[in-house]
């Protein structure tokens, strides 16, 4: 169970006075309507067998540019990906069957399944499968970025795709799992504006700015959504959406913060549900330049920390304690479970800077993106480093300027990571010395040896134990501080069953849901 | 009183009334009485802080939260008591039987109501009468007040009329329900002399036409002479003397009524002729009851017996009542008043006849903002002419008078001259020097030569400044003085206006009126100037008062040789004090005289108006028709032609509208600006002054 | 000048008349229990450092009103488990040091250009006249919010004291937004003391406009500049809490009452509502008092004068 500390004498007697100061602001008639809607809801719910979901207005609809989850919940809906992950980052076939791939690593034969429909009625193709890998290529899109590796694609024998690399990766498959990777119909015109998918539901109206509604796909290869209609409801902020649920308005809400899941999940009416993700927040000090690059002000920084002090109240125990690496228990065997980072000991991080020549201690801005749990993260960073003598200013950047210009420049900040679906991904974007996003601009020789090693090996334990090592490596030396990984959140009304949570929330998957 | 009972009005009968201050009651007015009839002209006189408004309020039941009447006293109003009545009771009397002129019209007036409404719904509540009736009713009142246009009076916001007009109005309001009682409450204090003539003229015929009784409450003794057929002098709260107007004025008995008497200069007298016989000391503070007499401390006769005992108030058995000791001692001529200085003032200066100051063709012209109307049109609106063309000359150590009414550009002429406000026209020269424009261009030199005396000494010194400083202050920067001789001198400077030393250290809070302007005088006298300027420096005095501050400015500017331009409304207080009167009207002069010829024919047809106007301390010559309108023209539409064409009562015809008049010469410096020879000015003057006497 | 001994005196009168009217007495008691707070919170706040989370997080409070009893936590814990009673007690000081000093430096340049204004008139008034009317016209906390986003943004390097400014914005915006406010004050009541005859007595004697100013004008024109002072002051701490809780103001980990409001809004009002309620408390309870004060100390000045 979380960590909630309460005073048990108080908190019924305040919680009572609430609701009665409540009771008193409302009308009766208010409160009796408020108290019989849900109900009201559910009846009709089930009548017309809907099923509802808050979500954040989204910007596009176009697969090149969406990115939010209220974006991609359309596309996962609408359209089919060839693979999908599970939450626990496994692939799981879609529109390609199944796959092989042939001994020397560079080619891989992808079966497109033969039952799968347009909305429209004719069949999926092979031929529509290359033609939206050549939509995107024309469009120099990311997911054409993401095959790069790609020497060629082509169809192969029955329905068939071919692709062939330059060079081995294990994690390839991984690439076609991409949000914007769905497969479209050859000669598709308007995209993003009319939506002939292959999915489990078709686009009846969108109406901008307030709802989507969705019907079943009832010829879909899958088997008919048992579920007649799904309506994304749209929302401006999380609160709303959070109101609609609690509301009866809205049947379900996917991501959210955490002391909103928190009030949901002692709420017998509702089905929250949390799941880990490989998502994390860090903070980083740079590697290459003092003070970072000594190897001792790193690790002042680790023992000055109590993670799991951070991960209860920062994250109030959402998701799962982190160890000062990327690759989290969302990776299965690839975490370092047995992993154990120091118990925090002020004193000691002390010493270590005095041996690295700051006796008196550290002044440093720490650059904090202003948004979300952020702040809250720094404030509790800081004042656990004070007592080590690591006296932090707290900078509170603007997102849009940040990412674009100081964020790899400054010494000493948080950041974070949002859920990618291999380990691999993560080091080779920011752990090794030649890493795009390298922002503590840390270079270490092993590190870099096994990152490379884990790249082309397709030897599970190979890549297993070079995992373990940098792990290891990490957490003694490294530059950063990972003290938790966030959880993926859904709330789902009570008579709502069947929606299996993806920890990126928009590929969550309803043609299972049920109502009842 | 002989007065048959049916016929008193208002009897009161030991009247004390009390303020809360600081916890303790203190009597404001003490044991006061009074018998009213119908028909008669009640005068209640006194200076500040006398009681005489508080009496007034005591009447109309309006005393303050923190006020009361105290046990004991009787008022009697047409045989009904006063004080037994309830709030609903007294309200039916306020809108009917008695009614209250307030002294500030303007403030009583509702500012975002047009005048018509307001009097409608007083007529109402006091007549009952609503809709054409009541406007009818309320046309009869404007006509009879003398409102001249009334249709469009009764459109106007108070704010657009006049200080006359509003008092008309008020008068109307208070007369429309036929009142049986009229309490004036310096009803024409604030006003110029020639529209408090119209004003009282109307007061008086009013009254002649009904049967109102009326208390006119004021500390104008003139006013008082010209009105009323009885007078009660209040001192501090009590009763010094009461009694017919006439025996008061002629022979009071009274120490402070014959004070009073004797510090109002009377038209003609000068200070070359005799000084005037102030009261000494200030009118007294509210305070705790005590034993003596309340005017022992400022008594010249005053015996040991007068500070222990308290006299009581007598009544005589012809009528008069009276509280002093001394009081048969007096009226058999064994006391007399005797002036501190019995000397005049000596014109010690004026032998040397060195030209001081010349003011050639002075204008000053102020620009009016152009409407939208006017821009639209491409006109520009006529500039106000406030001085439009003085030309004027000034000796040495002369004093010379300017009189006018309000309006008439005198204070725009002093300001001119003193410098804080720039001429727009003609010439300024002082010794023989051109003088420049503004104070902020002028030397130090020209500064300190020229000073002022302002008009209201409550305005006039600084409030965080103590009178050591603002004295000290043009020692050090117009005379150069280190500060501690600066010390030294502005002691001198307080001794010579007569206040003790340890008034150095005071504040002007804590200073009366009169010693503030006596302070205001030592700072102005401070530069050694040449020239002073006074604008009214007592018009805002106290009676008791303004005679010492008239003394002092003539004895400072005999022993300093200062010359002044004094500026007053009062005709008689600048005939007393200058040597040389100017009469300015409309931003021109009309006539300029020595002190000797100004009162006697010839005069400017408008100096005779004012003349006439001035409401004498004597029972025995009342004004019996004012000669002049109070419509002032705007300086803005200034008349064509002789400018007073539109209010002189002598107009000969066209010319007066045609042509501006020429200067005539009646000799001896005496000049008048009017198309009536002077000849015929004297014999038709001299015609009709000899038949005012006759009746 | 009023010799000190006159001045304590005076000041003596006024307080005593602002304490005579109960709603006003009220208010100053309370707005001085909050400077004592904000004078000795360090000394009073059980746990000094305001960002101490050594405590168990989302502690409920333990204030018990009936019993008096405070408890450990009487307004309970934060999300990070700070103490919020500390955290109120400590962020007074840093709401009474800018609301407090910006008001003041308002009012020390407002009052300078009002008076000059007021007295010279023409052009420059006209001018200066039309610009404050402009800056009026925006309402405060719009100008407030683009004026910190400006200074925030400025590029330009002006060495230490680029820190300076960035720590004391909100004093700044404090200050140049009231001096249009107070500047208007204060020329109204010039044009009223420039009529009187003491002035005129002055330029009679060619002071210099400075003396004129300061010496002669001045000291009547105080009055209705402490009174507006007053307001402008309670004004400023609502500005404070107002930025502070759009996040323009002060920054975490600082115990501002605006941000505390901020960061304990959304998800965390139904976990820890002490969190923000009494931040919340404590700012209304303080601007009404300072409105109460103001409000005494217009009617004692208008009772003396």
């Amino acid at each position: 169970m979380k960590k909630q500390t309460t005073a048990p004498t108080n908190s019924p007697s305040r919680r009572e006075f609430l609701q009665v100061f409540a009771a008193g602001a409302a009308a009766a008639v208010g409160t009796i309507a408020l108290e019989f809607a849900p109900l009201a809801h559910i009846a009709r719910a089930q009548a017309d067998n809907t099923l509802r979901v808050a979500w954040l207005t989204p910007a596009t609809l176009d697969p090149r540019s969406a990115s939010g989850d209220a974006e991609i919940a359309v596309l996962n809906a609408v359209y089919d990906y060839l693979i999908e992950t599970d939450a626990a980052a496994n692939l799981v076939p879609r529109l390609a069957a199944s796959w092989d791939l042939s001994d020397d690593g560079l080619t891989y034969t992808l079966q497109i399944r033969d039952d799968a429909t347009w909305h429209d009625g004719s069949a999926v193709t092979v031929d529509d499968v290359l033609w939206t890998i050549q939509w995107h290529q024309d469009s120099e899109s990311t997911v054409a970025s993401l095959l790069s590796s790609v020497e060629s694609v082509a169809a192969g024998e029955g329905n068939s795709l071919v692709v062939s690399l330059s060079e081995p990766n294990p994690d390839f498959l991984y690439n076609l799992t991409d949000n914007k990777f769905v497969i479209l119909k050859a000669d598709s015109e308007n995209i993003g504006e009319a939506f002939n998918g292959s999915g489990p539901f078709i686009l009846e109206e969108m109406i901008p700015g307030d709802r989507a509604i969705l019907s079943a796909n009832a010829n879909y290869w899958g088997g008919a959504p048992a579920i007649d209609r799904l309506e994304f409801i749209y929302f401006d902020d999380q609160q709303a959406g959070i109101a609609a649920v609690q509301g009866g308005s809205a049947d379900g809400i996917l991501r959210m913060d955490n002391p909103s899941f928190l009030a949901f999940s002692g709420d017998v009416n509702f089905n929250a549900v949390d799941i880990p993700t490989s998502g994390h927040h860090l903070a980083r000090i740079r590697a290459d330049r003092a003070p970072g690059n000594d190897v001792r002000v790193r690790q002042a920084f680790k023992l000055a920390t109590d993670r799991q002090a951070i991960w209860e109240r920062v994250q109030l125990g959402f998701g799962a304690l982190g160890k000062d690496s990327p690759i989290g228990p969302a990776f299965g065997q690839y975490f370092l479970a047995d992993a154990e980072p120091p118990a925090r000991d002020t004193e000691a991080a002390a010493a270590l800077l005095a041996e690295a020549g700051y006796s008196d201690g550290l002044d440093m801005t720490l650059h904090v993106p202003n948004s979300g749990s952020w702040p809250d993260l720094a404030q509790a960073l800081a004042a656990q480093w004070e007592p080590a003598g690591i006296r932090v200013e707290i900078q509170l950047e603007d997102e849009n300027s940040y990412w674009v210009e100081d964020w790899m420049q400054v010494d000493l900040g948080v950041t974070g990571w949002g859920a990618r679906p291999t380990a691999q991904l993560y080091l080779d974007l920011a752990y090794h010395s030649e890493a795009p996003w390298n922002e503590s601009h840390y270079s270490d020789a092993r590190v870099d040896e096994l990152i490379e090693l884990a790249r082309s090996s397709f030897d599970e334990a190979e890549r297993t134990a070079a995992y373990h090592e940098i792990q290891q490596i990490l957490l003694d030396t490294g530059p950063v501080v990972v003290p938790y990984f966030f959880a993926q959140f859904m709330v789902l009304a009570g008579h709502v069953s069947g929606v299996a949570l993806h920890p990126f929330a928009g590929r969550t998957n309803f043609n299972n849901a049920s109502l009842g | 009183m002989m007065t048959p009972a049916s016929d008193l009005l208002l009897e009161i009968e030991d009247l004390t009334l009390s303020y809360r201050i600081d916890k303790r009651w203190i009597p404001a007015v003490r044991n006061f009485q009074l018998k009213l009839a119908r028909g008669q002209v009640y005068g209640l006189v006194g200076e500040s802080g006398s009681g005489k408004s508080t009496i007034a309020m005591a009447l109309m039941r309006f005393l303050s939260g923190n006020g009361r009447v105290e046990s004991g006293a009787k008022m009697r109003f047409a045989g009904e008591d006063l004080l037994g009545k309830s709030a609903a009771e007294m309200r039916a009397i306020w809108a009917k039987r008695i009614k209250l002129v307030p002294q500030n019209a303007g403030a009583a007036l509702n500012p975002s109501m047009r005048v018509g409404p307001q009097v409608l719904e007083s007529i109402r509540a006091a007549i009952g009468i609503d809709g054409v009736e009541a406007e009818r009713a309320m046309m009869r009142m404007f006509h009879d007040v003398n409102l001249i246009d009334p249709e469009k009076v009764a459109r106007r916001y108070p704010h657009e009329l006049s200080g006359g007009m509003q008092q008309r109005v008020m008068i109307a309001m208070a007369l429309v329900s036929n009142p049986e009682l009229l309490i004036l409450d310096e009803p024409t204090t604030g006003l110029d002399v020639t529209t408090e003539a119209v004003i009282l003229d109307l007061i008086r015929q009013l009254i002649a036409e009904r049967d109102t009784g009326v208390l006119y409450i004021t500390h104008n003794l003139g006013v008082v002479a010209q009105l009323c057929e009885r007078v009660t002098v209040l001192y501090a709260g009590e009763i010094m003397e009461d009694d017919r107007a006439d025996d008061l004025f002629h022979q009071a008995w009274h120490p402070y009524t014959l004070g009073l008497l004797g510090s109002l200069p009377r038209p003609g007298q000068n200070k070359r002729d005799a000084l005037l016989h102030p009261i000494d000391g200030n009118p007294p503070a509210l305070k705790d009851s005590s034993h003596a007499c309340a005017f022992a401390e400022r008594c010249a006769f005053a015996e040991d017996i007068c500070r222990d005992v308290k006299p009581p108030l007598e009544s005589l058995p012809d009528g008069r009542a009276i509280r002093c000791h001394r009081w048969r001692e007096i009226r058999d001529g064994e006391l007399h008043l005797v002036a501190d200085d019995s000397a005049a003032a000596e014109p010690a200066h004026e032998g040397r006849a060195q030209s001081l100051m010349r003011v050639a063709d002075l204008t000053k012209h102020f620009t009016v903002g152009r409407s939208l109307a006017d821009v639209l049109s491409h006109s520009a609106p006529p500039p106000i002419r406030a001085v439009d063309g003085v030309d004027l000359a000034l000796n040495a150590g002369q004093a010379l008078g300017l009189v006018g009414e309000s309006g008439s550009g005198k204070t725009t002429l002093a300001r001119l001259i003193v410098g804080l406000q720039e001429r727009t026209g003609g010439k300024l020269e002082l010794l023989g020097m051109d003088i420049r424009n503004s104070v902020r261009e002028r030397s130090p030199d020209v500064l300190a030569k020229i000073q002022m005396v302002f008009q209201n000494p409550q305005n006039a010194l600084n409030p965080y400044m103590s009178v050591r400083d603002a004295i000290r202050r043009p020692l050090i920067k117009l005379r150069g003085m280190n500060p501690g001789d600066a010390d030294a001198e502005a002691l001198a400077l307080l001794r010579s206006v007569n206040l003790r030393a340890d008034y150095a250290d005071r504040f002007p809070g804590e200073l009366s009126g009169g010693e503030k302007q006596r302070v205001a005088i030592a700072r102005a006298f401070a530069s050694d100037p040449d020239l002073i300027i006074c604008d009214e420096p007592v018009s805002a005095l106290d009676v008791s008062v303004q005679a010492a501050v008239l003394n002092l400015l003539a004895r400072l500017q005999d022993q300093n040789g200062t010359a002044y331009l004094f500026i007053s409304h009062d005709l008689a207080a600048v005939g007393y004090l200058a040597d040389t009167i100017a009469v300015m009207y409309l931003g021109q002069l009309f006539e300029v005289a020595g002190r000797e010829d100004l009162f006697q024919p010839p005069f400017h047809p408008y100096t005779e108006a004012l003349f006439a106007a001035i409401p004498v301390a004597d029972p025995r010559h009342r004004v019996e028709a004012t000669l002049l309108s109070d419509a002032l023209p705007s300086a803005q539409y200034i008349p064509g032609g002789c400018r007073f064409h539109t209010r002189c009562p002598r107009a000969i015809g066209p010319i007066c509208e045609e042509e501006e008049p020429p200067w005539r010469d009646a000799g001896a410096g005496h000049v008048i600006r009017c198309h009536i020879p002077i000849e015929e000015l004297t014999e038709a003057q001299t015609k009709s002054a000899a038949g005012a006497a006759m009746d | 000048m009023l010799p000190i001994g006159q001045r304590i005196t005076a000041s003596l009168q006024m307080i005593k008349a602002l304490l005579r009217q109960p709603a006003s007495a009220l208010g100053t008691l309370i707005a001085a229990f909050f400077l004592f707070l904000a004078l000795f919170g360090g000394q009073l706040a059980p746990y000094p450092n305001p960002n101490d989370q050594s405590h168990n997080a989302r502690v409920s409070p333990t204030l018990d009103i009936g019993s008096l009893q405070f408890g450990e936590h009487p307004f309970g814990t934060d999300r990070l488990g700070r103490d919020v009673y500390s955290r109120v007690i400590l962020g007074a000081s840093s709401i009474f040091r800018i609301a407090g000093l910006g008001t003041l430096f308002s009012v020390l340049i407002g009052s300078a250009l009002g008076l000059l204004m007021g007295y010279r008139g023409g052009m420059f008034d006209e001018i200066t006249g039309r610009v404050i009317d402009a800056l009026m016209a925006i309402p405060a906390l719009l100008l407030a919010l683009v004026m910190v986003g400006i200074i925030r943004n400025m590029d330009f390097d002006i060495g230490s004291w680029q820190a300076e400014l960035s720590n004391n914005v909100v004093l700044l915006v404090i200050a140049v937004l009231y001096v249009p406010v107070v500047a208007r004050v204060a020329r109204s009541a010039t044009l009223d003391i420039k009529t009187r005859e003491f002035v005129e007595a002055a330029e009679i004697r060619g002071e210099t406009t400075a003396y004129i100013l300061f010496r002669e004008i001045l000291p009547s024109v105080i009055p209705a500049l402490v009174v507006e002072a007053s307001l402008r002051f309670s004004y400023a701490i609502f500005l404070v809490a107002s930025l502070g809780f759009l996040g323009f103001g002060a920054r975490p980990p600082s115990p501002d009452w605006g941000l505390m409001v901020n960061e304990n809004r959304g998800g965390y009002y139904q976990l820890t509502p002490w969190a923000l309620e009494f931040p919340a408390l404590a700012i209304a309870i303080l601007v009404i008092a300072v409105n109460l004060m103001s409000d005494g100390i217009r009617r004692a000045v208008q009772k003396s004068a």
